[in-house]
């Protein structure tokens, strides 16, 4: 590292004036764009979210309505596709049918918008409380930091599904129970997040400065620390994003969250569990949709935490 | 060092008298009317009345959570409503169950993951490089419920009739007898403490089959596990792998580094002597930390492939709303996790002397 330095110097290509700093923001968007990983997670992102928004459009049927006595096909039916032979006498399903008759096509198709909205709502929810918290101890110091952090480390102290688990089990099951559930469960890690970043950002000299000229608290608090600590809780937000749309699926596969017959895919599997001998397509097509959400959000998470990284940029 | 570890442990007490508020407060925020959340909608006044009494709910909150510290501490957990039977005794037959699953999942994904990040890291940016980060990616990101679905349905159905053809779920096949160890050994009157160690190594099976040096038992308890063992360690083994190779990655760029090669020592002895102990550190703290996944995946993982360990017990708890159950269980899995993690602070003290003098 420290030998190119003395042995080859680096040759100035362009005059230092005619070149624009970038700020932190555009750099990391102009690193992101070069990050292979990034650019796949942000692709299958991108497919999801169009799935969800035109998901009525692109649906073949109501997934919450049984086709039985519509249309003449069996329970569990495998899929038939056009396109790759299906009879012309046999109705058209894309991922076959449930155990219900209902369109598995359309419902994972739906299952989108669950596991996108309680993904990017319960992470939302635990970012600003967890902010907060984080801010306001390590700003405080002295009793408010000790008894604020023993909390977090309390909840902490749970294996994080463990604790959604007995949150749902209080509150009853149901997708906005689970939705906090796990929004609590997440808080900690974004106050720990918080706090250690304004603990660090507090000693710079800009925020000295700021307080010499007689700022207020919140003024430093929200103009200077809060742009600042922003970097980390990003990263790790859309990483927590991944784990919570995981961890949703879990309590509904155990039949604590989203209940039937809403299309939410950890609902579907946990409602066919047992047929997978027989009828693997009900958890092969939920399960996929699953697995490509959440690589979506690990990629670009991965991606971001590269792409934002100070320490590379220098 | 011995006060870095008091300085550890008496940290601890707090925490772990928050999580039994926590779970306290678990049993008391039932919404309505608690005797008939537990007891199910048709119990009778007289039947909630004497409940109410036996149990104490009629007591103000702080005598209540005094009484339930005070139970806990002595490892009185309470009976469950479905079964009337003490949880702690639940507890200890189910707990060797997850204990076994969990541990060969952990001894599985360290040695497996790390294995795969050192390959990764040594074989930098080669294809064999790329395809184990795409493995490891996938790894973090498949939810264990449809892995263990898929793995079940792969091994069961679709290898059926080949060698790779393995049972779904289950501890043993059906006819198997298996002798607790105190039975195998002709000490069936030794009592106390020594009594219930092995009674709780008797409940792992394969453990318990090598111990008798019953192979049968231990060879059919073993083969039940390959499913769930590796699906458990499916999650921790990519993590492992990602730090294992990234940490070796970063140490290979440090001076102490080129220094050893430029002294003239071979590349292989560079890696596994010099740049693997320093790597480790970062590892070891993943592989305590697996330990949290561990348990939460041990319900699905239990629950999928039917083992009657902590987990599945918790599903079955949920089910059928057995609150005490479940406060115990849940009680039971923090402690573990606190107890480890106190383990995993103690061993980085001894790995890295910088820690325990700060």
């Amino acid at each position: 590292m420290t030998t190119s330095a003395v042995t080859t110097l680096p040759t100035p290509v362009e005059p230092i004036f005619n070149t624009k700093p970038r700020g932190l923001w555009s750099t990391a968007f102009h690193r992101l764009f070069h990050r292979r990983s990034a650019i796949i997670g942000m692709i299958i992102l991108g497919c999801l979210l169009f799935i969800a928004v035109f998901a009525p459009f692109l649906a073949t049927h109501d997934p919450v309505q049984s086709q039985i006595g519509i249309v003449d096909v069996q329970k569990r039916a495998a899929p038939c596709i056009r396109l790759f032979g299906c009879p012309a006498d046999q109705p058209e399903f894309f991922f076959g049918t449930d155990g219900n008759v209902r369109d598995l096509y359309s419902r994972v198709l739906y299952g989108a918008r669950l596991s996108l909205m309680v993904g990017i709502l319960s992470v939302g929810f635990a970012i600003v409380i967890g902010a907060f918290i984080g801010a306001v101890s390590a700003y405080a110091g002295g009793y408010i930091d000790n008894l604020l952090m023993g909390l977090m480390d309390i909840l902490l102290a749970f294996p994080s599904l463990i604790l959604a688990i007995a949150i749902v089990t209080v509150l009853g099951p149901g997708l906005i129970n689970t939705l906090l559930a796990i929004g609590i469960v997440s808080i900690p890690v974004y106050a720990r997040i918080m706090r250690s970043s304004v603990l660090s950002i507090k000693q710079q000299d800009y925020v000295l400065a700021g307080q010499s000229i007689g700022s207020s608290s919140r003024r430093i608090l929200l103009q200077n620390i809060l742009p600042n600590a922003l970097t980390p809780l990003v990263v790790q937000g859309t990483l927590g994003i991944a784990v919570a749309i995981l961890d949703a699926a879990a309590l509904s596969f155990l039949g604590l969250g989203a209940q039937p017959p809403t299309p939410e895919w950890g609902s579907m599997i946990g409602q066919e569990r047992n047929q997978v001998f027989t009828a693997p397509h009900l958890i092969i097509f939920p399960g996929i949709a699953l697995i490509l959400t959440v690589l979506g959000f690990n990629l670009l998470g991965d991606g971001l935490r590269d792409a934002l990284d100070v320490r590379q940029r220098s | 060092m011995i006060a870095y570890i008091l300085r550890r442990i008496v940290l601890a007490i707090p925490v772990m008298i928050g999580i039994l508020f926590l779970t306290f407060l678990l049993s008391r925020l039932i919404p309505g009317d608690p005797c008939r959340a537990m007891l199910g909608e048709k119990a009778t006044q007289a039947v909630c009345d004497a409940f109410v009494e036996r149990t104490g709910l009629n007591q103000p909150i702080p005598v209540q959570f005094a009484y339930y510290f005070g139970r806990a501490v002595t490892g009185d957990l309470g009976e469950s409503l479905r079964f009337g039977r003490p949880v702690t005794d639940m507890l200890m037959e189910r707990l060797p169950v997850t204990v076994e699953l969990a541990l060969l999942s952990l001894l599985v994904a360290t040695f497996v993951g790390m294995t795969l990040g050192v390959v990764a890291a040594y074989w930098q940016n080669s294809p064999i490089d790329a395809i184990t980060m795409v493995f490891a990616n996938l790894g973090v990101s498949v939810p264990i419920f449809v892995l263990g679905l898929l793995a079940a349905y792969l091994f069961a159905v679709a290898f059926k009739d080949t060698p790779f053809a393995l049972p779904p779920s289950g501890r043993l096949q059906p006819g198997l007898i298996v002798k607790t160890i105190p039975e195998a050994w002709g000490m069936e009157d030794l009592g106390g403490l020594p009594r219930t160690l092995l009674d709780f190594l008797s409940q792992m099976y394969v453990v318990n089959g090598i111990l008798t040096l019953n192979w049968k038992v231990a060879s059919d308890a073993a083969r039940h596990l390959i499913l769930p063992v590796f699906v458990l360690a499916t999650v921790p083994m990519s993590i492992i792998a990602r730090m294992t190779r990234s940490s070796l990655l970063e140490v290979m760029t440090l001076d102490y580094m080129r220094t050893a090669r430029a002294k003239g020592l071979n590349e292989r002895h560079v890696v596994f002597r010099h740049a693997m102990r320093n790597s480790l550190l970062p590892v070891v703290t993943v592989v305590g930390l697996s330990l949290g996944g561990l348990l939460s995946g041990a319900v699905l993982t239990e629950t999928i492939f039917g083992l009657t360990g902590v987990g599945r017990t918790l599903f079955d708890a949920i089910t059928s709303r057995d609150y005490i159950v479940i406060q115990g269980f849940t009680l039971a899995i923090a402690f573990i996790y606190v107890f480890v993690n106190l383990l995993v602070d103690l061993s980085y003290a001894v790995l890295d002397p910088r820690i325990r003098l700060s």
